[in-house]
């Protein structure tokens, strides 16, 4: 494990969590969406470092993977099948200021320092930044989900979390079984589909996808 | 031999998905389904037979692992399979009637029917833990089109309530399997085997515990959100109410004990580093299970919600008798598991005839089941006895070994506030069914032709039989099973 290999984790691991929290940021569906697509492009930087340092062809599949369906699949799906045909564009139902949800972001980020400090990680992984990142952006997107009120930014804020915790797998395990990692992948793509169609049709009979007005049913 | 039967076991309720799109209508649908059912768990009980007799089953380095654990799980879903597909005949068919349900909508509830059975049993025969979440994770996503499949607002909302808080939930699932994963660090074993259950279990001295210890927790609250343990359990009474009567059958008996099972398999690998830990974790989220379960009964108007905080409470039970631990409080969690399935399906499959002939969920508003549907109504009634743990259903044995084992823990106090939380559950649940039974029925009830009725009834009273059979004896066989599963653990 070079300095420069781990330099260059770190850089991106970061990035990743900058884009975590514009997504938090931001009161626009289109931003929300393009910022995943880049976080996106990012992991699958990631993928393609580690899978150079360890020159593990599983994981350059991976990162080609992560390019192409998380990248621009996921990304442009969302644009033309719900954005544009539902013609949303502002997200008006945040259950929060924005920067409440910055600051609590910010506490969140802090909290996955001191969880995953080192006496709970013995081993060879200290000397990279990653793993506390990873855990952050998965906090991330779970604040994500619960201050946003409309399904599409509660979908976001799931795809946001799964990338936060691909971020751990491939720097924390690095070495997945390939069938594991595309057995994840597959369920992300159905567990998109299947979103994708619930909100169209909650979008239907509601006018209008927010969660504000799911509140027929409360358990 | 044992591999195809391995292989039957998740491959025959394929066929219900295959039915619908050669053209196959209402009844094909069912009738396949049913059969799938019933053909697995034909190959569940001879798989189990086999792996009590022989040895676990062990391929591809540990993808395909099959123990006795893995077979009671396998038998006790395939069961269920077979009760819900058999109430899939009476609600595929009256709903085809009525023209509630388009063709496609039944080629869906087909399709998505079979995928869950079939990813389900798959989870509970692969020993890499990996795989198993992903399978855990792709039955979420099956049950979920299932839970929305009539298409009101109401059933949409709670489907993507279900997927998004689930999805979410087994996430967090899958760092904990990450941590797992790591905690192997220093054993010297090949990547792969680092994810395998058998090989995991038998390093489990050397795991290192403090992300061991993060791992089991946050693979808790993960696998936990399938399970429905408070606080948890938001999506469940949404999800099961929402969700056609079989699919809530196949929910609560199936999806939560597949969750169970993996909780049951993470537990294993914490007890020689981390001692009771894992128990008092358990105790905890099983103990707040049982209160909010009671609680939320008391009052409750629908009565397909009455049902589900009912699987609440039914699996905080099982929790706390994992956490209680020893041979005895492991005898009851397994027990239970089986008992409360049965249970569970008679009482959701009786409360779907109630659905489709008051066009209602709601209690206040279904009276004289009794004289208008006799074997429906003897079925509820006699279904929600025995969940409630009456005597001389199985229910009562399971129940009865878990206060038994939490008398012979330290806390043994505990055992006096499981037995008033079940008192609780008991007057709340019982007041809303009995009354929905006798009196005298309204108008307009409608009427259902004498097929669907004659093979709605059939799981019914195989359910309600079993149950009566488990109360009484405990065949040599299962207990054998249950045995060697305890043993395969400690």
């Amino acid at each position: 494990m070079t300095s420069a290999y781990t330099t260059l984790l770190n850089l991106a691991s970061v990035l990743i969590l900058l884009f975590a929290f514009a997504c938090l940021g931001s009161k626009l569906f289109d931003r929300y969406v393009g910022y995943y697509a880049i976080q996106s492009v990012l992991l699958s930087v990631v993928a393609a470092i580690v899978a150079y340092d360890l020159d593990a062809p599983a994981l350059w599949a991976l990162a080609v993977l992560t390019l192409l369906i998380k990248g621009v699949g996921i990304p442009v799906a969302t644009r033309r099948y719900l954005l544009a045909r539902l013609s949303l564009k502002r997200d008006a139902a945040i259950a929060l200021g924005l920067s409440t949800t910055l600051i609590i972001g910010a506490v969140l980020t802090g909290l996955a320092y001191f969880a995953m400090r080192p006496s709970t990680l013995p081993g060879r992984l200290l000397d990279t930044a990653a793993v506390p990142l990873a855990m952050a952006v998965v906090l991330l997107g779970g604040l994500c989900m619960v201050v946003r009120r409309h399904t599409i930014a509660q979908l976001l804020g799931w795809l946001i979390v799964e990338n936060g915790v691909f971020l751990g797998a491939i720097t924390l395990v690095a070495t997945f079984p390939f069938i594991v990692e595309a057995g994840i992948f597959l369920d992300l793509v159905a567990g998109v589909l299947i979103m994708l169609a619930l909100v169209s049709g909650l979008a239907q009979r509601l006018a209008s996808a927010s969660a504000d007005d799911l509140r027929r049913l409360n358990g | 031999m044992t591999l195809t039967l391995s292989i039957l076991a998740w491959a025959l309720p394929l066929g219900g998905a295959i039915v619908p799109w050669a053209g196959a209508r209402a009844r094909g649908t069912a009738a396949a389904t049913a059969a799938g059912g019933a053909g697995s768990l034909a190959a569940a009980i001879a798989l189990a037979v086999r792996i009590v007799s022989g040895h676990p089953l062990k391929l591809l380095g540990g993808f395909i692992y099959v123990d006795s654990l893995s077979a009671f799980f396998v038998a006790t879903v395939a069961l269920v399979v077979t009760l819900a597909g058999l109430g899939s005949y009476a609600y595929l068919r009256a709903e085809e009637e009525r023209g509630e349900l388009s063709a496609l909508q039944v080629r869906l509830y087909g399709t998505f029917f079979a995928l869950f059975a079939s990813l389900m049993l798959a989870a509970l025969q692969t020993g890499n833990l990996g795989l198993l979440w992903v399978l855990v994770e792709a039955s979420t996503l099956a049950s979920a089109v299932l839970v929305a499949l009539e298409a009101r607002a109401t059933s949409l909302e709670a489907a993507w309530k279900y997927i998004i808080i689930s999805s979410f939930g087994v996430t967090i699932a899958l760092v904990g399997t990450l941590f797992v994963y790591y905690s192997a660090i220093l054993v010297h074993v090949s990547p792969d085997q680092r994810l395998t259950w058998p090989t995991l279990f038998a390093h489990a001295s050397v795991l290192q515990a403090p992300s061991l210890r993060l791992a089991f927790l946050l693979v808790l609250v993960g696998y936990g959100t399938k399970v429905g343990l408070a606080p948890m359990h938001t999506w469940l009474p949404d999800a099961h109410s929402e969700a056609p009567s079989p699919a809530s059958a196949m929910l609560s008996a199936a999806l939560l004990n597949t969750g169970m099972y993996a909780i049951i398999r993470f537990q294993a690998l914490t007890t020689p580093q981390l001692g009771r830990y894992a128990n008092n974790v358990l105790l905890i989220f099983g103990f707040a299970s049982l209160l909010v379960g009671a609680l939320f009964m008391i009052g409750c108007g629908n009565f397909k919600r009455l049902f589900a905080y009912s699987s609440i409470e039914h699996m905080g039970i099982i929790a706390v008798a994992l956490g209680f631990g020893g041979v005895l409080g492991f005898y009851g969690a397994l027990l239970q598991t089986l008992t409360h399935a049965i249970g569970k399906s008679v009482l959701f499959l009786s409360g779907g005839e109630v659905v489709l002939r008051y066009r209602t969920r709601n209690a206040s508003e279904v009276r004289g089941l009794l004289p208008l549907v006799p074997v429906t109504g003897l079925a509820l009634l006699l279904g929600s006895l025995a969940i409630l743990g009456s005597p001389p259903f199985g229910v009562f044995l399971s129940e009865f070994t878990i206060v038994r084992a939490s008398f012979a823990s330290q806390a043994s106090w505990l055992g006096f506030f499981l037995l008033a939380l079940l008192v609780i559950a008991f007057v709340a649940f019982s007041g809303t069914t009995v009354s929905m039974v006798f009196g005298t029925r309204p108008r307009g009830t409608a009427s259902l032709s004498a097929l669907p009725r004659r093979v709605g009834a059939v799981p019914l009273v195989a359910g309600l039989g079993l149950l009566l059979l488990l109360g009484l004896w405990i065949p040599g066989g299962l207990n054998e099973l249950i045995m060697h599963a305890i043993k395969a653990m400690a």
